[in-house]
């Protein structure tokens, strides 16, 4: 289980700035429970401080006031089994697909053959073993998002925080992504937070769903159980791909859907941006 | 025909040649001046200075000088300008440094160097070592700079210490802008090192073209130009080989 405890971020306002000790609020007052074994969304507008959120579970970032627990522990600098998935993917350019993937291997010290042996099922896994000797460069978008996927899954997480992880895919890949999301999550235990500006996809994926508003500093203010998520993401139903597919079209995931666009809205004022104020 | 693109390099720089000593061979006729013999007359001499093992031995000179002042300026630049471009605390000692030392010229520096380390094989080295030291600290310390922070943070969730950072992500990423730099200065370096033969020694290409100028023997002074510019080119093909193969997936092609 991760939680949030009146999360607070702040920033140092502009890296050159001369009044250094002057900061930038981004998130304030944030509390949220994402429950184990599971996948929770945090949705909200671009500038909320969703980003900023990833970063404090990951222990990239201390927060300014609060504090996050993730399985009961503070969370005080980066921990083992947190993988992150990042919105540009984070590979690096000189390392080819394989040596992406073994990366976390190669940081614990792993030998050369152990590492291969160890990446080897995971490229199986998500469809890259033609791929091991291809740099980044050569990828699509939605094979360089599956070997980020495989880069977390080497490091055999039991939580994976991923910001904004489909946003530069196009709609069909971007589903494909989402179906192979679910695959990956029912084929081992892990809770999964994905933080994302799609309404549509929060409510199609994540049994929980956080709605954040304001800017400078944003704020988690409302939440959403999707009960029917739960069992689809433990027991496929239906007759879609993945036997889950036709959720899109219930009712039930378009009042989802609407609620969630009400929340963002926040029946406040909008300003110029579209952004609720 | 397709070839293979280290080929096709290696052509296309040797139909630049041809054309080059084709305008030299219109000028020299034309001209009809002893100070510019034609290709055919230095290729001549570059032939029997060969032979008589005299070019070799000051091109050996001149190439070991470059070599020397790489060895000793390009890691030590290159570490310490990366450092800075990652680090306030560093960045405080290599700033001012830079600001002052990088816009010299440093072959204003050649009296100077000569009078503290004497006519010898030092001095040389020490002066074109500072051009390749300035240049490569200059990029390294631009180049780590740009590294994007969305990249350190995914190594860095990934558990990487400081170091691991620094080799795995700071070093290759500066690594092509680092060998650019490198190449820019080689030019600057040889150019520097004719002036720098040309003082107080006896052996070197600078020295060679000069003492031929001296003795009006122009062959033998174009003969000397000629190995000049092919050792450029020598310096030039090593590091595009250097960085095909320390920076693989930059010539990557689907």
């Amino acid at each position: 289980m991760v939680e949030l405890r009146e999360l607070a971020i702040d920033y140092p306002a502009g890296s050159n700035s001369y009044r250094s000790s002057e900061r930038v609020p981004a998130v304030s007052g944030s509390s949220a429970t994402f429950a184990t074994g599971g996948i929770s969304a945090i949705v909200g507008p671009s500038g909320c401080g969703k980003t900023s959120i990833v970063h404090a579970i990951a222990g990239l970032l201390s927060p300014s006031s609060g504090e996050v627990l993730v399985e009961g522990e503070p969370v005080r600098g980066v921990r083992r089994r947190t993988a992150v998935i990042f919105q540009d993917y984070g590979l690096l350019p000189w390392l080819t697909v394989e040596g992406n993937a073994a990366l976390p291997l190669a940081l614990d010290g792993v030998g050369r053959s152990e590492r291969r042996r160890r990446v080897r099922p995971v490229l199986d896994e998500l469809g890259l073993s033609a791929f091991g000797r291809f740099y980044p460069s050569g990828l699509s978008g939605g094979m360089k998002q599956r070997v980020a996927i495989a880069r977390a899954l080497t490091s055999e997480p039991d939580l994976l925080l991923m910001d904004e992880p489909f946003s530069s895919l196009d709609a069909l890949t971007r589903e494909a992504a989402q179906e192979f999301l679910l695959g990956v999550r029912r084929s081992r235990p892990l809770t999964i937070v994905v933080v994302t500006h799609s309404i549509e996809e929060a409510a199609y994926l994540a049994e929980s769903v956080f709605v954040m508003g304001g800017r400078n500093p944003g704020v988690i203010k409302e939440r959403f159980d999707v009960p029917e998520n739960g069992s689809a993401i433990r027991f496929p139903i239906g007759d879609g791909p993945s036997g889950i597919a036709d959720f899109r079209s219930a009712p039930r995931y378009l009042e989802l859907c609407a609620a969630i666009r009400a929340s963002l809205r926040g029946g406040g004022p909008i300003d110029d941006a579209g952004e609720p104020r | 025909m397709r070839l293979p693109p280290g080929l096709r390099k290696a052509a296309s720089v040797a139909i630049a040649a041809v054309g080059i000593v084709a305008v030299w061979a219109l000028a020299a006729a034309a001209l009809g001046k002893p100070f510019l013999p034609g290709p055919l007359r230095t290729f001549e001499a570059f032939g029997a200075l060969i032979r008589d093992g005299y070019l070799g031995r000051h091109a050996l000179a001149s190439a070991s000088r470059v070599f020397w002042a790489l060895a000793a300026s390009f890691v030590p630049a290159a570490a310490l300008g990366l450092a800075a471009g990652r680090s306030r605390r560093v960045d405080t000692f290599v700033s001012p440094l830079v600001y002052i030392l990088h816009p010299l010229p440093k072959v204003a520096f050649l009296p100077i160097i000569l009078l503290v380390f004497g006519l010898g094989e030092a001095s040389k080295i020490i002066l074109v070592g500072l051009i390749v030291f300035s240049q490569i600290l200059v990029s390294a310390r631009d180049s780590s700079r740009r590294v994007p922070g969305q990249l350190m943070d995914s190594v860095r969730s990934l558990g990487a210490s400081r170091l691991d950072l620094a080799l795995r992500v700071v070093v290759p990423s500066a690594l092509p802008d680092l060998l650019t730099s490198l190449r820019v200065s080689l030019g600057t370096a040889v150019a520097v090192l004719f002036l720098a033969e040309t003082f107080a020694t006896e052996t070197g290409l600078g020295y060679l073209i000069v003492d031929a100028w001296a003795r009006v023997a122009y062959a033998e002074m174009y003969a000397g130009i000629v190995a000049l510019s092919l050792l450029g080119l020598g310096f030039f093909v090593a590091v595009d080989i250097a960085e095909r193969l320390l920076c693989p997936w930059r010539s990557y092609r689907p």
